[in-house]
């Protein structure tokens, strides 16, 4: 456990506290490509500014399309928040699970953190994300829309 | 290709921007306010815009904004105009 005197932030007081669990079958979107080196960085700098509950905390950042249309849609979060992405991961909720991790929904909807106990589940969570698929809404075609 | 910043701009906070650490840049001190920047990894480069800097005990966190358009388009900006 963490003391008192731990400078880092609290990531529970970042969850949104009415977000309903996200079902198994909806996707949740990452830009890539990622490398298990790439996950341990992202992974280590979440660690450097945040706990848990008191404890260290690591995870990595993904968008779940939470609905069918509007800014929490697979549409919106291609075209807008992963722009600069030409290749995203797609895996599911339930495959992410199924992997042994656990989505907090933190920050902004439908920004999720995918926590991992250690560094060392970094391989696995690369592997957990799957294969690469591409943006069908290149930055390269103009960008986000007005 | 030389990243500014390293940063997982997949991430953001409640500002609802990219965050990372100023320490991560390869030279800090041109991470300013206004500044525009790559960011990201070798891998995933991004024009950004540092949006601010926050100062937190773990250290100065920098909030980017990822602009439009791919670093290949501002190079191609740049080699067009002749700048």
């Amino acid at each position: 456990m963490s003391d008192d005197s731990d400078p880092r932030e609290e990531l529970r007081a970042r969850i949104r506290p009415d977000e309903p669990v996200p079902g198994d079958a909806l996707v949740a979107l990452r830009g890539g490509p990622d490398t298990r080196s790439l996950i341990s960085s992202h992974a280590r700098r979440m660690n450097r500014l945040f706990v848990l509950d008191g404890s260290p905390v690591w995870g990595i950042s993904v968008f779940v399309a939470l609905d069918p249309t509007g800014p929490a849609s697979a549409e919106s979060i291609l075209r807008r928040r992963l722009l600069s992405y030409e290749l995203v991961y797609l895996p599911t909720v339930g495959g992410l699970r199924a992997a042994g991790f656990d989505l907090l929904p933190t920050f902004g909807r439908p920004h999720f953190t995918v926590l991992m106990s250690g560094l060392e589940l970094a391989p696995a969570l690369f592997d957990a994300l799957g294969e690469l698929q591409e943006n069908p809404y290149p930055v390269r075609e103009g960008g986000p829309p007005a | 290709m030389r990243i500014d910043i390293a940063a997982d701009l997949n991430t953001e906070d409640e500002t609802g921007f990219v965050w990372t650490f100023l320490d991560e840049a390869t030279d800090p001190s041109m991470i300013r306010s206004g500044e525009v920047v790559v960011a990201g990894s070798e891998l995933t480069p991004a024009v950004c815009e540092v949006v601010d800097l926050v100062e937190k005990p773990v250290g100065t966190i920098v909030h980017l904004r990822i602009l439009p358009g791919s670093v290949e388009q501002y190079r191609n900006l740049v080699h067009r105009i002749g700048a």
